[in-house]
């Protein structure tokens, strides 16, 4: 009994206040006269069971039980399920807004509840913190796909051209009173700002930013933009994030940039071959230069040496010629001559007699003494000679010259 | 007991009296008390309120913001000709109820009819003054402002206020759509076809740069050794003339045999020789000479 005591001064002490408020006199009297009603019937029970002047003593109505009055039973149990129909239930997360007359009196936190009945208070129960979602662009379907909402998903870009842009935006509420009383249709309001702001963001962009390194900087510019818009409407949403699902050129055009894309990837794979090229000759131009560089060294070293070595050779031999010119000019004919003759093949033709041709088979000669030996030389060789020589030095004059460099260094050179 | 059935009695009958007597106004509405007809207060603050039973009527018009979304977007025609459709909507709140009353007969239809003839008016006005890019990048925001000063002028006489009016969508229609596709086609073969040729150009540069790069290295090379041959053969050739100018004669004598000793070495090299050479003297008898 010790809520109902309390019921009734909230009761009593809010009538006061709404009577203030608006100032009809009539309607205090009138409250202030069910009280006394009230009292009343409390005050004959009372004095009927023991004459217990208290006001609210919640042995009494079973003491008019017992008396025999069953009409005011049943008002007290008409008066009971009226005020039991004042409990509610705010779950977590929720807020419940009571109003008094159909005015908002009292925000009420999670957890059981009670509010005088109707038709004096009413409640509200809204949910403050769970996160909504609005899709533009596109509708998630109950088995997890997605469909696309061209109308909504197609938008024109600063330099006239057309994307595909779609996005969802999650928010919650901020103030739960905005979000009750300022604006019907609160979700629709959401979905036509979202769509004016990431128009009027994309609007002001070029396509390319929009679709590549853009992306966070549009969603950030729709959500702010998307707050100011539902700030003005005083809606007590709060908006928690604008991503980002799908941006992208329409389909019309997809293949196209696809293809620059492409295009973009082939520029890239050009360069890196011709840099594979260049990697490659690089290093073995520098390969040969170094070879030549080694060469040319021991080239010289070479040419240097056996300049030595001949000229120490010569200067020697030089020393014995100037002490017998005469004998050592004589042996080192004799040995040139014999060194050669022992080595090459010979005829021997006297024509000092005979006046006749002489028939010399030279290439038959040839092919006899040298099966494996040079075919092209073989027709060089095949002179005649008809004529008869007469010094030693012109025999040897006579013979078919063949070029052999002097040097052996020369023929290195020419490599 | 007498007591209290009349007390019920008396509790009921009062309830009845309230019931017909009074009213609540929700914070979310403003109500209008007519006295047979005639407009005799305007409620806007919540709470509750007597009238006279039977002969007041009271009518409630909404108080917070409302939507007016046209269901079909609408074509205008921008300063260089073009069609445009444009989707907006309007976002008002009643603020005189009784003018409101009075001037739309308290139906949010004709009152939304009202509203969209002046923004599409105004619509109209501001698309024929600007181009499609102005319209749907720059001055976009400034006409949204123009048109909602605009709209809540002449709302205010039908006792509503425009929060806001905003241009949801700006599209071209389906076949100034269909040449932009085009557009963009072309566009993107460009950049790509730039990309390419972009590519070829780099890769040939670099090619080309590395060649002469190449080149340089074995030519340079090439030179520094021709250079360190020269010296060497310029070292051999003094080595051979400081040396061999001791004896001219000699030398000549000498470097002749060594040279017949090499051209003439193989069986391959056949002489056709006469007996009378110097050579074979002794061959032809043993006299002295």
């Amino acid at each position: 009994m010790e809520t109902m005591r309390n019921i009734l001064k909230k009761l009593s002490l809010r009538n006061i206040l709404a009577a203030n408020n608006d100032g009809p006199p009539d309607l205090d009297e009138l409250f202030v006269d069910i009280k006394k009603k009230i009292d009343n019937v409390f005050n004959i029970k009372s004095g009927k069971s023991g004459g217990n002047g208290n006001l609210n003593n919640g042995k009494q109505p079973v003491n008019s039980n017992f008396d025999g009055i069953p009409t005011g039973t049943i008002l007290l149990v008409v008066f009971l399920i009226w005020m039991a129909t004042g409990f509610y239930i705010v779950d977590q997360g929720s807020r419940g807004l009571v109003l008094q007359f159909g005015k908002n009196t009292e925000i009420t936190q999670p957890g059981p509840r009670w509010h005088i009945p109707y038709p004096v208070e009413t409640v509200e129960i809204v949910n403050q913190e769970q996160v909504r979602t609005t899709e533009v662009g596109y509708r998630s379907s109950r088995s997890g796909g997605t469909s696309q909402e061209l109308r909504e998903s197609l938008m024109l870009t600063g330099d006239e051209n057309i994307i595909d842009l779609q996005f969802a935006v999650q928010y919650n509420l901020k103030s739960v009173q905005d979000y009750l009383f300022n604006n019907r249709s609160v979700e629709n309001s959401v979905r036509g700002a979202a769509e004016t702001a990431i128009r009027e963001v994309v609007g002001k962009s070029k396509m390319d930013f929009v679709l590549y390194e853009g992306r966070e900087e549009i969603a950030i510019k729709t959500k702010s933009l998307m707050q100011d818009i539902l700030d003005r409407y005083k809606s007590g949403i709060n908006i928690t994030s604008v991503t980002m699902q799908n941006a992208q050129p329409p389909e019309q055009v997809q293949a196209a940039f696809d293809d620059a894309v492409k295009a973009k990837q082939d520029l890239e794979r050009q360069k890196n071959e011709g840099q594979a090229y260049a990697n490659d000759i690089i290093p073995k131009a520098r390969g040969t230069a170094s070879r030549l560089i080694a060469e040319a060294n021991g080239y010289k070293a070479a040419i240097e040496n056996e300049a030595k070595g001949n000229a120490s050779r010569f200067d020697q031999i030089l020393t014995e010629y100037t002490r017998a010119p005469e004998v050592t000019r004589n042996r080192l004919f004799l040995e040139t001559q014999e060194q050669i003759m022992s080595s090459v093949s010979k005829v021997i033709v006297d024509q000092k007699g005979s006046n006749s041709l002489l028939y010399l088979p030279l290439d038959k000669l040839i092919n006899q003494k040298s099966s494996s030996g040079n075919q092209e030389d073989q027709t060089q060789a095949s002179n005649q000679r008809t004529n008869s020589g007469s010094s030693a030095s012109d025999v040897i004059n006579s013979i078919t010259e063949r070029s052999r460099g002097a040097f052996n260094a020369r023929e290195r050179d020419a490599r | 007991m007498k007591n209290v059935s009349k007390l019920a009695t008396v509790i009921i009958l009062l309830l009845i009296v309230l019931t017909l007597s009074t009213f609540t106004v929700d914070q979310r509405e403003h109500a209008i008390v007519f006295r047979l007809g005639e407009i005799v207060s305007v409620k806007d603050e919540p709470g509750i309120y007597l009238k006279a039973p039977l002969v007041d009527n009271v009518r409630f018009f909404e108080k917070r913001i409302m939507t007016y979304d046209p269901p079909q977007p609408d074509r205008f025609i921008t300063s260089e000709k073009k069609n445009v459709l444009v989707d907006s909507y309007i976002k008002w709140r009643i603020i005189d109820p009784s003018q409101y009353y009075v001037s739309v007969n308290g139906d949010e239809r004709q009152a939304e009819r009202r509203l969209s003839q002046t923004v599409n008016d105004g619509l109209r006005a501001e698309f024929g003054k600007r181009t499609i890019l102005e319209v749907v990048s720059g001055e976009r925001s400034e006409i949204m402002d123009i048109l909602k000063e605009r709209a809540d002028r002449d709302s205010r006489q039908i006792g509503i206020e425009i929060i806001d009016v905003r241009l949801r969508r700006v599209d071209l229609p389906q076949e100034v759509s269909e040449s932009v596709y085009q557009r963009m086609n072309a566009e993107r073969k460009a950049v790509a076809n730039e990309l390419r040729s972009q590519g070829f150009a780099d890769s040939e540069k670099i090619r080309a740069e590395a060649e002469r790069e190449r080149d340089i290295i074995i030519t340079e090379a090439y030179s520094d050794a021709q250079k360190v041959k020269g010296e060497g053969d310029a070292k051999a050739s003094r080595i051979y003339a400081d040396t061999f100018s001791k004896n001219k004669e000699f030398y000549d004598f000498y470097r002749s045999l060594e040279a017949y000793r090499k051209s003439f070495s193989g069986k391959e090299d056949i002489m056709v020789l006469d007996p009378n050479s110097d050579f074979f003297k002794y061959l032809r008898g043993p006299s002295k000479k």
